[in-house]
């Protein structure tokens, strides 16, 4: 094996100064290691509500909104192609519900990204029992798929949720409005639409959702029940839930199904705001701590380097002297702050695999939530050793080029 | 022009610190190969300082240097490197050695650093130019744990490991008893005369100066006297 004298220089200087090199290194390890673990800890977090989120949410939603008129609807009115420029547009009422929604469905299937679709009739509704009364919605579903698509076995606390499709008249409630009228499976509770007459339902089963306001007023209901408690035909839905094979491109394909549909296409990003707002402040905590962790092990690394250039500015000017340039010189110090690095990385890597692997291991048992949620994602393991690198490197350069600049005859003559 | 190792034009050089004081005042020497010259002079007359210039290590000064007949004035810093590397060895007037490194290790790094021979080749020679001044015993220490005069030896070993054209040495004998001086003054002659290496010594020891080819007094940041 051949190595430059340069780096045996720079081997020899840590060797010789043990444990400045050890303190210097273990906090680069340090640095890495939290840097691995909070990111782990971050994603396995965002991970965790995202899912959550897809447990009532679909990837994609369809429904019909008013929206602005448009050159492009008079046009396709007219069948004229031409240029047209509106002046003052208006809000248009659409009609309520979607247009030939089973042609939709077949539509929308055609695209690759989509793995399931659903049609829904949603239904606002007055929940009775006795004298009691509250507000909320039915959801009308094919109660099968909608199982395949968010669990809603999962959530089960009583019954079993096949039966709406198996009794007449019935009906699947939120635990929340099944406390709140004091209802257990088997029991009837009247629901009221704006639109049609109150109709009595049996309560089938009982689920409990992590969200407190889902349980308090949603409800599922057959689908043909829910067109009627709003008195609609069989053809009414209001909207089409949609999931994909990659949410992550769910934006993407929102936009592609309101082009082929003309209706509109929410994505679940939209739908999740406040997610993606907690998932960005979360993000700024976490790269502000990784931030001043690196800098703390960058100033160690700066610290050693300086402390031994000081110490050895004699022997730099001996080197100098005898023919050593200041790129090699610069070279001997920088690669002994890329040996701190690449030391302390390496076992930071290690170490915060383990403590990630630890963590992921104790119980806290909040709610639905046993274990903290970590990931273990190859790529944070790459980005902690660039940048546990790029640190180590960002330290070491000013040092270095100090010591690259010294000049030997005012040291040597002392 | 062909055998002048060594030609410095009216040197002069400036100390800013404390008042703006001249150590050298329009020095000339030319030196040629395989000569083996010796500057004396009091000390604080500027014999260091003057070394300091002629090994190119000190670059602020005004005139004109050329070594090996190559104009070594307003060349870059690096490239001054290598060629201290290839064609200058230096002892200084105090013996640094690298403390953390061994002797071997001490005497090694100059040729390691030039690339010229495989590693085995520059230990073998390392060993043999201890051999020379008697300090081969001590290569697998560490250089801070050798007596001042095995420091000077090691010192004087390490100049010489790359066969430099010119060696320059700010008091090599200052530490050494006669016998030691003897070794040092022998090998010097042997390296002009045989090797045809050209040699500069600052020296304070009269008996070393005068059985030198050349003496060189220097008074003051002038030469009064150029010897020949
Ligand atoms: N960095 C400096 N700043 C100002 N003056 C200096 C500096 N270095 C040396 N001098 C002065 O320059 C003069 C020459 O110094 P130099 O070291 O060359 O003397 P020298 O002839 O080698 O003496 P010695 O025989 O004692 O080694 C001295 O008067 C000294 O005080
Ligand atoms: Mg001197």
């Amino acid at each position: 094996m051949k190595i430059s004298v340069n780096t045996e220089i720079a081997l020899t200087y840590l060797s010789t100064r043990k444990k400045q090199t050890l303190v210097a290194s273990l906090g680069v390890m340090f640095g890495i290691s939290m840097f691995i673990f909070m990111q782990s800890l971050m994603k396995g977090t965002n991970d965790y509500f995202e899912k959550m989120s897809f447990t009532n949410t679909p990837h994609i939603r369809l429904y019909s909104e008013n929206k602005v008129a448009d050159a492009h609807m008079l046009n396709s009115f007219l069948n004229d192609p031409s240029v047209k420029i509106l002046t003052n547009p208006k809000q248009l009422k659409q009609t309520e519900g979607l247009t030939n929604p089973y042609g939709l469905i077949q539509q929308i299937l055609k695209n690759k990204e989509v793995a399931a679709v659903t049609p829904q009739v949603t239904a606002s509704v007055l929940y009775t029992s006795g004298s009691v009364q509250l507000t909320g919605n039915v959801a009308g579903v094919n109660i099968v798929e909608e199982d395949k698509m968010f669990d809603v076995q999962g959530n089960m606390v009583a019954g079993d949720f096949r039966d709406l499709n198996r009794v007449n008249s019935s009906i699947l409630i939120g635990k929340g409005i099944a406390d709140k009228l004091s209802l257990h499976v088997g029991d009837n509770i009247t629901v009221t639409s704006a639109s049609g007459n109150p109709t009595i339902l049996r309560v089938i089963g009982i689920f409990a959702t992590t969200i407190k306001q889902v349980d308090e007023t949603k409800s599922y209901a057959n689908i043909s029940q829910a067109q009627n408690l709003l008195g609609k035909d069989r053809s009414y839905v209001t909207d089409i839930k949609i999931n994909l094979r990659d949410y992550n491109n769910a934006p993407q394909v929102a936009r592609e199904l309101e082009t082929i549909t003309g209706y509109k296409a929410e994505d679940w990003v939209k739908a999740n705001e406040q997610l993606k707002a907690a998932f960005k402040i979360r993000a700024i905590i976490l790269n502000s701590v990784i931030g001043v962790l690196l800098l703390v092990a960058g100033f160690g690394i700066y610290n050693i380097l300086n402390m031994t250039i000081y110490e050895k500015i004699k022997e730099i000017a001996i080197l100098k002297a005898q023919g050593f340039s200041g790129p090699a010189v610069t070279s001997i110090f920088l690669q002994q702050a890329i040996y701190i690095g690449l030391m302390g990385g390496v076992v930071g890597v290690i170490v915060g695999f383990l403590i990630t692997y630890g963590v992921s291991r104790v119980y806290i048992g909040a709610g639905t939530l046993k274990y903290l949620p970590m990931s273990f994602y190859t790529p944070h393991y790459i980005e902690a050793i660039c940048f546990g690198v790029l640190t180590t490197i960002a330290a070491g350069f000013f040092p270095a080029r100090k010591a690259s600049r010294v000049d030997p005859v005012s040291i040597i003559r002392g | 022009m062909a055998d002048t190792a060594l030609k410095a034009t009216n040197i002069t050089k400036f100390f800013h610190d404390p008042v703006d004081m001249p150590v050298l005042k329009g020095i000339s020497i030319e030196v040629k190969k395989g000569e083996f010259i010796s500057i004396v002079g009091k000390s604080g007359c500027g014999k260091s300082t003057l070394l300091y210039v002629l090994s190119t290590m000190d670059t602020d000064y005004e005139g004109k240097l050329e070594i090996n007949g190559e104009l070594a004035t307003g060349k870059t810093l690096n490239s001054l490197a290598a060629l201290r590397n290839a064609s200058i060895g230096f002892v200084f007037q105090f013996h640094y050695l690298l403390p953390d490194f061994t002797c071997l290790k001490n005497v090694m790094i100059p040729a390691l650093k030039l690339g010229k021979y495989s590693y085995k080749e520059v230990e073998e020679r390392a060993w043999e130019k201890l051999k020379m001044f008697g300090v081969e015993e001590q290569a697998k220490k560490r250089a801070n744990k050798l007596s001042g005069g095995q420091q000077q030896r090691v010192a004087i070993a390490r100049a010489l490991i790359n066969d430099p054209a010119i060696i320059m040495c700010d008091e090599p004998t200052g530490n050494l008893d006669s016998k030691n001086t003897n070794i040092v003054f022998d090998l010097f002659q042997k390296l002009s005369k045989e090797f045809n290496q050209t040699i500069i010594t600052v020296t304070h020891d009269e008996d070393f100066a005068k059985r030198s080819d050349r003496i060189i007094e220097m008074a003051d940041g002038e030469i009064r006297s150029h010897g020949h």
